[in-house]
């Protein structure tokens, strides 16, 4: 997490405005956070969760801890870690077109492209990893910002435009990897072993966490602070909330929205060419899209319910949940797809509180 | 489908009533206590303008709301109207002012659909040609049965909606502003086809806020202002100024009032130049209609100009090209002698009309909302913003909880003395203003009416677009009047009264060379 307050423009729920009357004020706040739609869905999901373990006849208070255990001590960090970078970065490239009101569901496609176009660089045209990196967030602003057009000629709406284009930018990718770029003579889906000269540098003492995770966490802060501090994350923030009114208010709406589209792209494509720039140092057919980062990254968006800042921490949440299953899985013989449930649970009810938040709201209107 | 009422039709009783129908959407009264009956073979027109509670009365008529007090008697039995299927199947049929039709399907296909003549577990498409074949050549429709929507021109997809209604056997019509969309010549086939209807035994109810049409089809008129009924015509015994005063309530005779300050700049107002200029200006609207014809006028420095028309007679597209949020289609507009820029016009502060819309983004915070339109370079910076809100918020007297709390969470007074607000803390040359008091209570209105004539004594170009007259009267110079499109009339204020500006609204003071084209 950042420091940053919360941001200007989103709903003063968590908040904290403790000066002044004290203790009725914190009360309030506190109320507030509790009944957030956050924390009422994480509990919620983990009450959900309990019951069905005692159903089955698992016993939480093996269960948890095994979770916590499998996720984060026995050196299972570095794994948690290695996969909390990509899935924090997919939740960006999902949230800045959200901003703006636009879905990008085509992360796969554009993690893709970029994963292959980093590793095509890395293995052609030498070097080091910085320019595999920009080339791979360039295919993914181009894949993404196809949407943009296709929205403002045609009218085809960019949850749809984005989502068709991944197939065959995934597709693409893997053709790319079997046969131009295929590494000679095995037969097997993958290119050849990166240089060492374009790998990755490690951050700390293992290998599975490279300096991905300081570019990737910085970034994020850098959108964090562009969404909250400055005019074109204003003018994103008013066009998300109302069309008409950043239309009327003289932001360019169909620009802006280009610009939101591309650049969510191009943090897709940039985290396709970190997977591949790290271990093991090659673009893996499908080694990108299995571990389905993109849409746990949407939930974790979604979880997160508006509040960009709080959106490192629903990754965090959801990333802990799904590395901790295997161990919980080892240690108490619960099958991981329980995480799944989880995780599913956790979006249910938060779309749920959305909308009863809503209802309610619009009849008190 | 829902059972048919247990209780026999009562003889004689009228074909379908509202009584005492009372709907309420938070704190809009958008339906106050409305009767409104309709005979067998009748056709009703139930006029208002733009919020008069027309387009709520006819949804809890199809079904669509509830009311929360009242009923809906069919043939003197009351029914309950619980969706749109409930009342199809007590004979009521609705055309909407949005076509629902698929245009890639044939013109029986649409009609039939859900209520499908079937043989063999197929749709048998033969029997649902002739079906519409039969009921087109009925009712004088002149629709061809298996030609494709998508490829009809607007006028004939609207007949295939009839004939939907009809095809469901649909004893009562409802009609929503059926001729928005219709050019002149197809405007007066339908009021046509709405009189054969009615010799058929069908009773009509035909909404829209054009009296030509009122007068020209039907038979009795029920006038809605405000929520409430506010007149109830035979429309043999009436006239289009006798509607007009219902629509627009009446308020004859009222003198000016307000802050007009006696001495008026009218004296070097006149030598002086236009800050905005309009010259021969056209517009058309997304449907390629024409929206706004030869329209040309100025403002000067100083000056309010009132606009006024019957809602829908082309204000709105004025005003939009006026503040660069539409292109013109011929014709200039001039800003101190400069033409308006496409997008956002910066020289021009518009209040709009449509203030969830378009005026502000109500999930944003009051902040936020008042950022808009002065955001300039890179860095945000929230404390100063706020600042400026909280300065804003004090000296025009905004009542909110924070600046940071959701606009929407303001009343509608508020809510709009913070459009106000900051519109008029931009150092323009010209205000554009639009019912600015639509939905404002007492206090708030003169306070915004005040404003107003502050922004004018401060030397601004004020155009006020208004449906109030009593406003335009108390705040403005001049009253431009708008018809069909057209500026009809521009009277000094001392000149325009109720009846010149009514009749100017229902163009029956429209140009004389005008006369000589305008038959069809």
């Amino acid at each position: 997490m950042t420091g940053v307050e919360n941001p200007v423009g989103t709903p003063p729920t968590t908040s904290a405005p403790a000066r002044g009357d004290g203790a009725r004020r914190v009360g309030v706040v506190v109320r507030r956070l509790v009944l957030s739609p956050a924390v009422l869905s994480v509990a919620g999901a983990l009450a959900l969760t309990t019951i069905v373990m005692i159903a089955v006849g698992v016993d939480p208070s093996l269960a948890y801890p095994a979770l916590v255990r499998g996720a984060l001590m026995d050196g299972n960090l570095e794994y948690t870690l290695a996969a909390y970078v990509p899935t924090l970065g997919m939740a960006v490239a999902f949230a800045i077109p959200l901003r703006a009101g636009e879905f990008n569901l085509g992360g796969d496609g554009q993690l893709s492209l970029g994963g292959i176009v980093a590793a095509a660089l890395a293995l052609h045209a030498g070097g080091s990893y910085v320019v595999p990196l920009v080339g791979a967030a360039l295919a993914g602003a181009l894949v993404a910002g196809l949407s943009a057009p296709l929205r403002t000629r045609l009218g085809i709406p960019a949850i749809v435009s984005t989502l068709l284009l991944s197939a065959p930018a995934v597709s693409l990718a893997s053709y790319l990897a079997r046969f131009p770029l295929a590494e000679p003579g095995t037969g097997l889906a993958q290119t050849p072993l990166l240089p060492e000269s374009a790998r990755l540098p490690a951050f700390g003492s293992s290998s599975y966490v490279t300096i991905a995770l300081p570019l990737v966490a910085a970034l994020t802060a850098l959108w964090l602070y562009a969404d909250a501090r400055t005019v074109p994350g204003y003018e994103i923030r008013a066009l998300g909330a109302n069309r008409e009114f950043a239309r009327y208010g003289g932001v360019r709406v169909d620009r802006m929205a280009a610009v939101t589209l591309a650049a969510g792209g191009a943090f897709a494509g940039l985290v396709g060419g970190l997977i591949v720039l790290g271990p093991p140092y090659r673009f893996v057919d499908g080694a990108l899209t299995a571990p389905g980062y993109t849409f746990t990254a949407i939930a974790a968006v979604l979880l997160a319910a508006g509040r960009p800042p709080a959106i490192p921490a629903a990754v965090a949440l959801l990333t802990i949940l799904q590395a901790g299953g295997q161990g919980m899985e080892r240690e108490a013989g619960v099958p991981s797809q329980l995480t799944q449930i989880v995780q599913g649970l956790i979006i249910v009810i938060v779309s749920v509180a959305a909308v009863v938040r809503s209802r309610w709201t619009g009849r008190q209107a | 489908m829902s059972v048919p009422p247990h209780d026999r039709p009562v003889a004689g009783a009228p074909a379908v009533e509202l009584a005492g129908i009372t709907k309420r959407f938070g704190d809009v009264l958008a339906n106050d206590g409305i009767d409104l009956a309709v005979a067998r073979g009748e056709v009703h027109a139930v006029v208002g303008e733009n919020g008069a509670g027309k387009s709520t009365l006819m949804s809890v008529l199809y079904g669509l709301h509830r009311p929360d007090a009242g009923q809906v008697l069919r043939a003197g039995v009351p029914v309950r109207l619980r969706s749109p299927a409930d009342a199809i199947a007590h004979g009521l049929g609705m055309v909407h002012q949005r076509l629902r039709l698929f245009p890639g399907l044939s013109v029986a296909e649409n009609v039939v659909i859900g209520a499908e003549p079937v043989r063999r577990g197929m749709l048998d498409r033969a029997a649902a040609d002739r079906a519409v074949a039969g009921l087109s050549e009925r009712y004088g429709l002149d629709v061809d049965p298996s030609a494709r929507v998508g490829e009809l021109p607007v006028g004939v997809r609207q007949r295939v909606e009839i004939l939907k209604a009809l095809y469901r056997r649909a004893e009562v019509l409802i009609l929503d502003e059926p001729t928005a969309v219709l050019t002149p010549g197809e405007t007066e086939g339908l009021l046509r086809m709405v009189r054969e209807f009615a010799a058929e035994g069908v009773s009509v109810l035909l909404v829209t806020h054009k009296l030509e049409e009122v007068l020209a089809a039907s038979d009795r008129v029920t006038v809605l202002r405000g929520g409430r009924v506010t007149g109830r015509f035979d429309t043999a015994a009436t006239s289009a100024d006798e509607l007009v005063q219902a629509m627009i309530g009446r308020s004859l005779g009222a003198p000016p009032h307000g802050p007009r300050p006696t001495g008026t700049p009218s004296g070097p107002a006149e030598a002086m130049a236009y800050v905005l200029e309009v010259r021969d200006l056209h517009l058309r609207d997304q449907d390629g209609v024409a929206a706004v014809a030869e329209v040309s006028f100025g403002v000067r420095a100083g000056e309010i100009v009132g606009l006024a028309g019957v809602a829908g007679s082309g204000q709105r597209e004025l005003v939009e090209a006026v503040t660069g949020l539409r292109r013109a289609g011929s014709g200039e507009v001039l800003l101190e002698g400069r033409p308006v820029e496409g997008g956002r016009e910066r020289r021009v502060a518009y209040v709009p009309a449509d203030r969830a819309g378009r005026a502000t983004a109500p999930i944003m915070s009051l902040a936020d909302n008042l950022l808009m339109g002065e955001q300039r370079g890179i860095r945000l910076r929230p404390d100063r913003m706020r600042q400026r809100a909280a300065a804003l918020v004090e000296r025009f007297s905004i009542r909110a909880s924070s600046v940071r709390a959701p606009i929407a969470q303001l009343s509608g007074g508020n809510a709009q003395k913070a459009v106000l607000a900051r519109e008029l803390s931009r150092d323009t040359p010209v205000l554009v203003v639009e019912e600015p008091t639509q939905g404002v209570d007492v206090g708030a209105q003169e306070r915004i009416h005040a404003l107003l004539a502050e922004a004018r004594d401060a030397g601004r170009a004020v155009l006020l677009q208004s449906s109030e007259l009593s406003e335009l009267r108390a705040l403005a110079d001049r009253v431009l009047v708008m018809f069909e499109g057209r500026v009809v009339a521009d009277l000094p204020v001392a000149e325009a009264t109720d009846e010149r500006l009514g009749a100017a609204m229902t163009g029956a003071a429209r140009p004389e060379q005008g006369d000589a084209e305008a038959t069809g």
